[in-house]
């Protein structure tokens, strides 16, 4: 079936509405929907699940510092505003990872950079403690142009 | 090397293709849907330049293209050939560092601030990973991406949390469909945590018996075990598939098939639908061994879409696409005596 807005792609969005007992059907695009506004692909179906999921609690004015954003905002949208919301609303989150995911504990893969400038930022802390001073200072600077490399 | 559509090396007439995506931000700055053009600019810049002060080998092949310089009929078929996914093309301000044969695509700007996409010919889960795990590390010796100890790669939805990976495969599966036994198949699958989707999205009939089979769970799962799993499913229903053909009736089939091959070398005019379910009965029969000649119907299916066939041909009427496509569907399906 090709859409009913363009005519030119096959109908991938079925939309059906009832509006005071008249139900309405529609078949669009993936582009149509999406120009919509409705991006029902299968990935946002899960994550409007996801959003669904969360409760709204209006008593919770905790917000993340980085982007603002509150938890009600990403139970809402389902999508988390910046990597910081996850620190900030760990706590409210880990119930519903745990139903999505079925595990709240990642596996695999980590990244190397912050891996390495993790372990020497522990290396500084054990130089420091031992009053290596000298040494220290040049395992500082080495963390310091790691963590600029990263951020340019 | 060619694209997967073309790659006959490693052409599988029941996985047609694997594709392999791995989800990375940034730290410090907002998810994408939050970003302002100016942090969209930055997130640009920041990718382009890890890309251009690598020094691994893969950069030869790579090429930063704005997606603002782009006309819209390339983008779309960009979505069609499978090099960037319908969602991208609806983004503004993004951008795309993509390999010569577009067998590797980082999306910048998506969902996601990077998304690595590894698209190849047939059952290649390991060689795709490798190769994304490559361009992870190539953008991980400069960016710092945002990752939690406990939750993995940190994504804009929490769907994608921990490995970030999504690893699928496309699949032609028509006698498993028309005999029913797909459905109960895919129940199973779903309890380890992978889902089949027609190739046209969840809920809608699948167009030309494709589907879509990858891993929903991100999160608890390792790549290796996700990538190990997605290739023994494919493995099984590849052999399911095959062990359905002693069911069916044999001259009934070759003869739809055969129809469908003289439609196709004859017609004077063809829609992308007709033509979808055409050339999936081709597929089966060059996988039966009932076509014996050397024909790609994977490539034609992507080659004869809508806007593939305009970047080739320029603006065409969805009337004169269908007259343009039947002529090179003839033209590619010719018999050979």
């Amino acid at each position: 079936m090709l859409c009913e807005k363009c005519g030119k792609y096959h109908a991938t969005t079925h939309i059906r509405t009832v509006v005071n007992g008249v139900a309405k059907e529609q078949n669009l695009c993936d582009y149509c929907a999406a120009g919509e506004g409705l991006n029902v692909t299968p990935k946002s179906i899960f994550a409007s699940m996801f959003g669904e999921m969360l409760e709204l609690k209006p008593q919770n004015m905790k917000r993340c510092h980085v982007c603002n954003s509150s938890f009600n905002d990403i139970a809402k949208s389902g999508k988390a505003g910046c990597s910081e919301c996850y620190k900030t609303f760990k706590a409210e989150l880990l119930p519903y990872l745990k139903r999505v995911h079925g595990s709240t504990h990642h596996i695999g893969k980590t990244p190397e950079n912050k891996d390495s400038i993790n372990e020497l930022k522990t290396e500084l802390k054990r130089l420091v403690h031992e009053e290596k001073y000298e040494q220290a200072a040049v395992l500082r600077d080495k963390i310091k142009e790691m963590e600029a490399d990263s951020r340019e | 090397m060619s694209s997967w559509y073309t790659d006959k090396d490693n052409r599988n007439f029941s996985v047609l293709s694997t594709r392999i995506r791995l989800a990375r931000n940034l730290g410090g700055m907002p998810f994408p849907y939050k970003m302002t053009d100016a942090d969209r600019e930055e997130l640009k810049t920041k990718v382009k330049n890890a890309v251009k002060n690598s020094n691994s080998p893969l950069i030869s092949t790579l090429k930063y293209i704005d997606m603002a310089d782009v006309p819209d009929t390339k983008i779309k078929a960009m979505v069609e050939r499978h090099v960037i996914s319908p969602e991208f093309a609806t983004f503004k301000n993004s951008a795309i560092i993509l390999s010569e044969d577009e067998s590797i695509s980082i999306m910048v700007g998506e969902e996601d601030h990077i998304r690595i996409q590894v698209v190849l010919a047939g059952l290649q889960l390991e060689n795709a990973y490798e190769i994304a795990e490559q361009v992870d590390r190539l953008l991980n010796d400069s960016l710092e991406f945002a990752y939690d100890s406990e939750l993995g790669f940190l994504t804009e939805c929490p769907t994608n949390l921990g490995t970030g990976l999504r690893a699928s495969v496309m699949m032609h599966l028509p006698l498993l469909e028309s005999t029913r036994k797909l459905n109960s198949l895919c129940e199973n699958i779903a309890k380890i945590g992978f889902t089949v989707r027609g190739i046209y999205g969840e809920g809608s009939k699948s167009s030309a018996s494709l589907y879509q089979i990858s891993n929903q769970i991100t999160l608890g799962i390792s790549e290796k075990n996700a990538i190990d799993n997605l290739t023994l499913i494919a493995t099984q229903l590849t052999e399911k598939e095959i062990q359905t053909e002693d069911e069916i009736d044999r001259i009934s089939l070759e003869d739809k098939i055969f129809r469908a091959l003289g439609i196709l070398q004859n017609c004077r005019i063809l829609t992308s639908a007709e033509m979808m379910n055409l050339l999936s009965l081709i597929n089966l029969g060059l996988r039966m061994g009932i076509i014996k000649e050397d024909y790609e119907p994977v490539r034609l299916l992507i080659d004869a879409k809508p806007y593939m066939l305009m970047d080739k041909y320029g603006d065409l009427t969805p009337d004169e696409r269908d007259v343009k496509r039947a002529e090179y569907v003839r033209e590619h399906l010719k018999p050979t005596m």
